[in-house]
């Protein structure tokens, strides 16, 4: 294979004519070029050009942006507060996970920490939108790979969630649940006991998953040896979250780097081996088992302890008796209107925390005053979309949704 | 008055015109109907769902799929600028005629007065006569211009290499075990208990999973798979040409099931057809299409139960599989025609 | 108690006889959920979901209880909720002067409820219930009489309400709610 220009191992150019300083390549005589475009059912946002030779695929480039929303440019101009909003709607079903690093960079450039009933309060929605959002993943999967009923089943199962996520923030996906210095509301009476009912449920649920998708021998055919990503390759291209860690890689924000509670919490960090499509769907398998005892874990600490104010002090101390009154009759913590015209001081945060599709990064630079000076995000999806471009090629045609699917990759968390 | 409803009712009853339009057109149209609603209703109810229901709710659902034959036929019929005109069209229809064809050939009894054609060959007339209707998916996905057509009418393409011969093989099993090509023949031998799929079931899962691969039933819905080619050879239809393309895989599939039930099922046994029109040839018919809509019922549930296998991987389940287990089947049928079981 | 990583298998490949239970096992849940569907749908509009007190649903305003602090405003994330100056007479001092009195645009709000938990003397309160209709866009921007009053929700009047309460066996189970608070 020569011609091709290498860095630290992965293929990033092509010299077919050995031209100094150029790339060039020579285009093969009998590919047939297939857009795999936006308006196609297999698809999601996003457009993959692929060229293909025969049945097999020999190129395949991502084209992203589809979905830019400029959020990042549109942070500049609105205050601290509405930045959770906005960033919530990269990856809307994990709402929680995608915004608590910013909140987390905030507070720390506010120097305050939330207090330790809140940091429980948002473990506990993080959980439930990791089970959510991997559910929604496998609902896409199985659509990809022509099977309807793993379609329904996980759609249906993830009801049960987002009923239990509305009856403790209010909303049904946009929650908007964490903001600076706590958490918003506080659980509901009764709230713990459906908890448990659900994780049972769900427990059984992974069971008939398990006969009818991932035992079955169709789908079994389909996955094994598809879409394999060596270990290496796979800290090389950066790529991050369950797809990571069933390449053999042992890493997980919540264990390098744990936040919030993360570190007293009891829970186990599944790593396949294998690599391949079927190695992916066992590994979601398995974290939605230790999501489900992380959640127990903190339904029983909910039910120990009593309750507490869910806001740090610098904003819940001078609260008027309005506020207090409120949050013990209803559990919700009024905002203060200190929170409009916020000024965070000067300074440069860095946080990471770990959604269902992998690690998310924020750096939140502030200048000190009430609009943030700038907020890069890198999001997961962004950084598992490099699996297209190398680890596609070789495959054939009909391998691609099974690949799309098995990576978990979302359009719109990738183009902010 | 009289005379005139005589000549209609023997225009009507003569078996080549009630053989190809009243059995071979109009039923199968309505146990299409039938079997589309059911095949909804039962991925509903695996799913956790309820499937068509506010059209008709107090029969759950039933005029649903009346109602959408009615919006097919209202459709406009988009045809673009780019395609080949002439076999644009012609393909569905074609397809739909020929898919239908081979009931002609096919004895709904065994009274020689109501059959259509001569029975003496009719097993390989039917066998043959089969085979047509698939070229026509290849002009169709041709003549669309459009290069997911095109991936599908050549997913199509090796298909049918895949499928003929195996269903032709295990269909010849029959022929074998009876050493005659006389459908009626085959239907008497298969008298009490010795119903062809007792005696020789590897032909009988060959032809079961033929007719899985033929007419896109999961798992092998390969040639209209939505999520790599959008529709594959169907993608420009729209109305009623397309509403015409998807009958005619089901029809497809339920003259395939029509002749599995003839010849592994025992035809219209345990019945004997008597004397008259009605004992003759109207209640045997009836009793071969309770059948075959049963073996439709089956192969609608695999819906709900199965995704779809990779090209390839279909590829080499007919040839590294199926393409023996029909050849094991046809050598069972001739052991047991050679030790006289029958 | 940190977490700890820990390495597993997929479970092996297996030869055809694997594969055959595969098959059956599959099959088998298929034919179970067939005769045992365990569904939750719910049939709307002849059944609605009467959701809980604290839903996020449309915002109504007291103006009795406002203060004309315009915190609302400044903290609407899509600046649905704009504020406007009407003059407002004191009857004791006779002086006339400009007030300002939020209103909103329901073309812009997300339903994020921070004005609602912003607003200092609980001015804003939000009603549990969604699925309101408008016909034109125009309508959907409200003036200071019309976010007083309750939007119109027709569904209570053409269906029955129901709830969905989480169970152990079948995920969620749809409950009628009888007029009187009594549930069967």
């Amino acid at each position: 294979m020569s011609g091709i220009i290498r860095t630290q191992g992965a293929q990033v150019g092509f010299n077919d004519l050995k031209l100094p300083g150029m790339w060039s390549r020579k285009i093969g005589k009998d590919l047939y070029e297939i857009f795999i475009g936006p308006q196609h059912p297999g698809s999601g946002h996003m457009r993959i050009v692929i060229r293909v030779d025969g049945d097999v695929i020999v190129e395949a480039d991502p084209d992203m942006g589809y979905v830019h929303r400029t959020m990042e440019k549109l942070s500049e101009v609105r205050t601290w507060i509405k930045g959770i909003p906005l960033f919530e709607r990269m990856a809307i079903h994990d709402a929680c996970n995608v915004t608590l690093p910013y909140v987390r960079a905030v507070e720390k450039l506010m120097d305050i920490e939330a207090p330790e009933r809140a940091k429980y309060l948002r473990v506990l929605l993080c959980e439930i939108n990791r089970i959510a959002a991997f559910l929604y993943g496998f609902g896409i999967f199985g659509v990809f790979l022509g099977h309807s009923t793993m379609y329904m089943w996980p759609f249906g199962d993830r009801e049960v969630w987002v009923e239990l996520a509305e009856w403790l923030t209010g909303a049904r996906l946009t929650h908007s649940y964490p903001v600076f210095g706590g958490v918003r509301r506080d659980v509901p009476a009764g709230f713990t006991d459906s908890l448990r009912k659900a994780i049972r449920y769900m427990r059984k649920r992974l069971e008939d998953y398990r006969k009818i998708f991932v035992d079955n021998p169709v789908i079994r055919a389909r996955l094994e040896d598809v879409g394999v990503i060596p270990k290496n390759l796979a800290i090389e291209l950066g790529i991050t979250g369950p797809n990571l860690r069933a390449s053999g890689v042992k890493y997980d924000v919540r264990l390098n780097h744990p936040y919030e509670v993360y570190d007293q919490l009891d829970f186990e960090i599944p790593v396949f081996q294998e690599g391949d499509a079927y190695a992916r769907v066992w590994q979601r398998v398995e974290e939605i088992k230790q999501s489900l005892n992380i959640l127990e874990q903190v339904a029983d600490w909910l039910d120990k302890h009593p309750r507490t104010p869910i806001l740090h002090d610098k904003f819940w101390k001078t609260a008027p008796p309005l506020y207090k009154k409120i949050f013990e009759e209803t559990g919700r913590a009024k905002l203060g209107a200190v929170y409009a015209i916020m000024k965070v001081p000067a300074g440069k945060a860095y946080e990471r925390a770990e959604t269902a599709r992998g690690e998310i990064s924020y750096y939140v630079e502030s200048n000190g005053g009430n609009k943030p000076y700038r907020i890069r995000i890198h999001s997961a999806s962004a950084r598992n979309a490099l699996v297209y471009k190398y680890i596609v090629p070789g495959h054939r045609v009909m391998d691609l949704p099974a690949i799309y699917g098995s990576i978990d990759y979302f359009p719109p968390e990738a183009d902010r | 008055m009289s005379g005139i409803l005589d000549i209609i009712i023997k225009i009507i009853t003569w078996p080549p015109l009630w053989q190809l339009i009243v059995l071979g057109l109009i039923v199968p149209l309505g146990v299409v109907i039938f079997i589309l609603w059911f095949e909804r209703k039962t991925a509903a109810r695996v799913q956790r769902r309820i499937g068509p229901y506010h059209v008709s709710p107090k029969i759950a659902g039933g005029l649903q799929l009346v109602a959408d034959l009615m919006r097919y036929m209202f459709q406009e019929v988009i045809i673009p600028k780019t395609v080949d005109k002439f076999p644009f069209i012609v393909a569905p229809l074609a397809a739909l005629i020929l898919s239908i064809v081979p009931v002609v050939a096919i004895p709904f009894t065994s009274i020689e007065a109501y059959f259509p054609i001569d029975m003496s060959y009719s097993l390989i007339i039917s066998l043959a006569l089969l085979t047509l209707s698939p070229l026509f998916i290849i002009l169709s996905g041709w003549a669309s211009n459009n290069k997911f057509s095109v991936i599908g009418g050549m997913r199509e393409a090796y298909l049918i290499t895949a499928y003929e011969l195996v269903a032709v093989l295990a269909f010849l099993s029959a022929g074998a075990i009876t050493g005659s090509f006389n459908l009626v023949d085959i239907v008497e031998a298969q008298s009490g208990v010795k119903w062809f799929i007792i005696l020789n079931p590897l032909a009988f899962a060959a032809a079961f999973i033929g007719v899985l691969l033929s007419t896109s039933g999961f798992p092998f819905e390969i040639a209209e798979s939505e999520h790599e080619v959008v529709a594959g050879a169907f993608t420009e239809y729209s109305g009623l040409v397309y509403g015409m393309n998807m009958g005619a895989a089901y029809l497809k599939r339920m003259i395939f099931s029509i002749m599995i039930a003839v010849v592994f099922l025992g035809g219209w046994k345990p019945y004997t057809p008597g004397e008259g029109f009605i004992a003759g040839y109207l209640v045997p018919s009836i009793v071969i299409l309770v059948k075959a809509t049963i073996l439709m019922m089956i192969f609608s549930f695999f819906r709900a139960v199965y995704g779809r296998y990779r090209l390839d991987q279909a590829l080499d389940i007919a040839w590294k599989i199926l393409f023996p287990l029909a050849v094991l089947g046809f050598g069972l049928g001739l052991l047991e025609a050679y030790l006289g079981i029958i | 108690m940190p977490a700890k990583p820990v390495s597993k298998q997929v479970p092996s490949r297996g030869g055809i006889f694997s594969k055959f239970k595969g098959n059956i096992e599959a099959i088998a849940i298929g034919v179970k959920f067939f005769f045992n569907p365990q569904r939750f749908t719910l049939i709307y509009p002849k059944e609605y979901i009467k959701l809980k007190e604290g839903y996020r649903g449309f915002i109504v305003l007291r103006k009795d209880k406002c203060i004309n602090c315009g915190s609302c405003a400044r903290i609407c994330p899509a600046a649905a909720m704009r504020l406007i100056r009407l003059p407002f007479t004191d009857p004791k001092t006779g002086k006339t002067r400009m007030k300002l009195w939020p209103i909103i645009n329901y073309n812009r709000c997300i339903f994020c409820g921070y004005c609602v938990d912003v607003c200092p003397t609980e001015a804003l309160y939000h009603v549990p219930y969604h699925d309101v209709v408008y016909e034109t866009m125009d309508v959907m921007d409200l003036d200071l009489e019309e976010f007083q009053k309750e939007p119109e929700w027709d569904t209570e009047k053409q269906g029955l309400p129901v709830k969905y309460v989480v169970d152990e066996k079948m995920g969620l189970v749809k409950v009628r709610i009888k007029e009187e608070g009594e549930k069967q």
